[in-house]
């Protein structure tokens, strides 16, 4: 079927076509295709798209895009033998240029004034660039950043919230631990390291002079994050992504938006910029400030296989307890959660208001299950949460 | 084996039924030599086709089940540590001094689950299966990788020891974590797909010989339409096996609302898909 075709050219340029598409084909799952269309016999179609498939894909996340990428590729082929070579490699050929590879960054206008060279991006990226003066030093001293955090989230500009962002990331350095299976030596330890201790006694002519100890490890405790970005919360909704995004860097954690769906956002916001991840993320969320489902979202979560994430996790759910769905169901989802999860914790922004009582149906429904109820209206407030989740639930 | 078609026919021989892209996937992990990476959803037969695999290539399963913690010493090699200090006693009775070379032999080695598929002497290759990778945490992940790459374990103390021929590496994941890309590089990989139900029967059939055929295509039917159900759980080809071979132990030659609900236990596995599974008896099955 590839009789007379160069198959390194088509399986480099196929795979090239599917990292233009997100798929990470690289040149181990280049060369394993390389490998794989010498080994198979290609008698049908088939045959190519699986043997395709088994190479080059890595993750269930990239089926549906490669399946995209490979019928673009081959739907319109001509029947058998298929010239592959002109239809893969030559991508004019095709009329369509959504599956055609783009140059990475090349619609990025790079800063520099049309000079003919590359020049870095401006080491501030909160600096206003309106400024005639073109270079300048953010002027923020560490006593304006805690009269910002004091104000509320919808009295915040982008900049400010994105400063904020920064320092709440710091606050969560201390972090509740869980003891792990694995152990590490350690002078205080009660287990007796047979290993290390047998390679001491080398030293002492095989004699277990000094027994080395070891004790379990302890590890960050993960924490899942389900954040409300619904109508109602519109405001807080960009302050909880960087609350987000400083849990996705400090420790593991699985991040989730919901309003009437679940979206997951730990991937986009590992990215190490927090403007870009922040942004991504904002794209990520396509049911953006609708109506509210929390018993419908949270039952969703423990029924898919990021469900398991949440045994013996820290569960942080970011709401004002505003939902459309019965009481009942939500509390019967929060008993099923709270039984899984290590601690569920609440953050309302409208918790810190004088004379606030949980009365809205749902939240008082939900109440039972929490550990806590927290109030999160500014930033202040989410340090001092961050802050009690590690003293209160080592 | 010199096609895919070719594995399809010896694992239906051993009860063990694929689909082409299954297939294809074994195919490849034999022919290029690479590890194989499973996923799919809970009791589609993920552990099962290793297990088949090694049944049709007449070679025995070695099995490592993954946990939290799992260390070198529990998935690799490690010393005998009593018997090295008792040799060290033993040596300082008789006035003998004792080296490193003395100490760290291949005596004092005890294999764990991958030295062991990598030092076997047997005609044909193990098949080594390292169940539910994604219960053991990133450390053991890294410990895998001069393994998965090259087929050889490394010990300090003795050298490097490959393979001859490379055993035939499946790894199962159920998604409770997302495993990092330096593993997913090292292996080919496929998602299995729940069956239809026409497979799904068949798959059954052979599993529960015992039970008729319009118990099983039946009983099939009804899991195929449970799964579309609001659950928690939704009845895998595992749980269905269970079912059927329940009915079957009761004497059932039809699906009957009594004895369905006397053995729904083993398809719905938390109070509430309990009540939506026996809703669904009460409607269904008439």
């Amino acid at each position: 079927m590839l009789r007379g075709v160069d198959r390194a050219a088509f399986a480099v340029s196929f795979a090239n076509r599917l990292r233009g598409a997100g798929v990470p084909a690289g040149l181990t799952e280049i060369d394993d295709l390389i490998r794989a269309l010498a080994a198979v016999p290609l008698d049908s179609a088939a045959a190519l798209y699986w043997s395709a498939r088994v190479a080059l894909v890595r993750r269930e996340s990239d089926l549906a895009a490669f399946d995209r990428i490979f019928e673009a590729v081959f739907a319109d082929a001509p029947p058998l033998p298929l010239p592959l070579t002109r239809a893969a490699a030559g991508p004019a050929a095709r009329r369509d240029d959504v599956h055609v590879p783009v140059p990475a960054a090349a619609d990025q206008a790079v800063p520099g004034g049309g000079l003919p060279w590359a020049t870095l991006p401006p080491a501030v990226a909160g600096a206003d660039d309106g400024d005639e003066s073109g270079l300048r030093l953010p002027q923020l001293r560490p006593s304006d950043v805690a009269a910002l955090a004091a104000r509320p989230f919808e009295e915040l500009d982008p900049r400010e919230t994105a400063l904020l962002g920064a320092a709440l990331a710091g606050e969560l350095a201390r972090w509740p631990t869980r003891r792990t299976r694995r152990h590490v030596p350690h002078s205080g330890g009660r287990r007796i390291a047979l290993r290390p201790t047998i390679a001491r006694a080398r030293r002492t002519a095989w004699e277990p002079v000094v027994v080395v100890r070891e004790r379990p490890l302890r590890r960050p405790r993960r924490v899942v994050l389900l954040a409300d970005v619904s109508e109602s919360m519109r405001a807080q909704a960009t302050a909880y992504l960087h609350l987000m995004r400083a849990f996705a860097t400090v420790t593991e954690a699985e991040v989730f938006a919901f309003s009437t769906g679940l979206t997951r956002l730990t991937r986009v916001l590992a990215h190490r910029s927090a403007g870009e991840a922040i942004a991504q993320a904002s794209a990520a969320v396509t049911d953006r400030f609708g109506g509210t489902r929390i018993a419908t979202t949270i039952a969703a979560l423990l029924r898919s296989h990021h469900g398991n994430a949440v045994r013996g996790a820290l569960v942080v759910i970011a709401s004002d307890g505003w939902d459309s769905d019965p009481p009942e169901a939500l509390a019967a989802a929060m008993a099923r959660l709270a039984r899984r999860a290590h601690a569920v914790l609440w953050l309302n922004p409208r918790a810190g208001a004088p004379g606030f009582t949980p009365t809205v149906a749902a939240m008082a429904a939900a109440l039972p299950y929490c550990t806590a109820l927290l109030p999160a209206a500014t930033f202040a407030d989410l340090s001092v949460a961050a802050r009690s989740l590690t003293d209160a639930l080592r | 084996m010199n096609d895919p078609q070719e594995v399809g026919r010896r694992l239906d021989a051993v009860d063990y039924l694929v689909d082409d892209g299954l297939a294809m996937a074994i195919f490849l992990a034999l022919r290029l030599g690479k590890p194989l990476l499973l996923e799919g959803e809970p009791g589609v037969g993920k552990t099962a086709a290793a297990k088949a695999l090694a049944l049709a290539l007449d070679t025995p399963l070695i099995r490592l089940q993954c946990y939290d913690g799992l260390t070198a010493g529990e998935a690799l090699y490690e010393w005998n540590y009593q018997r090295q200090l008792l040799a060290i006693r033993l040596a300082e009775a008789r006035h003998e001094r004792l080296g490193d070379d003395d100490l760290f032999t291949a005596e004092f080695l005890q294999e764990r689950p991958i030295l062991k598929a990598v030092r076997h002497a047997g005609p044909r290759p193990p098949v080594l299966l390292i169940d539910e990778i994604d219960r053991a945490d990133d450390e053991f992940e890294a410990l895998l990788f001069e393994f998965l790459g090259e087929a050889a374990v490394t010990v300090p103390e003795l050298g490097t020891f490959t393979a001859v021929r490379p055993p035939v590496v499946v790894l199962t994941s159920n998604r409770s974590r997302d495993l990092h890309d330096a593993l997913r590089r090292r292996c080919l990989y496929h998602w299995i797909e729940f069956p239809a139900p026409e497979r799904a029967a068949e798959i059954v059939r052979r599993a529960v010989p015992g039970a008729t055929r319009p118990l099983i295509a039946s009983a099939t039917e009804f899991i195929g339409r449970v799964r579309t159900l609001d659950l928690d759980k939704a009845p895998g080809l595992a749980e269905t096996i269970d079912w059927v071979s329940a009915l079957a132990a009761l004497g059932a030659t039809e699906l009957a609302p009594a004895a369905a609900l006397h053995t729904i236990g083993t398809i719905a596995k938390t109070p509430d898909d309990r009540l939506v599974v026996a809703g669904a008896v009460h409607q269904e099955i008439a």
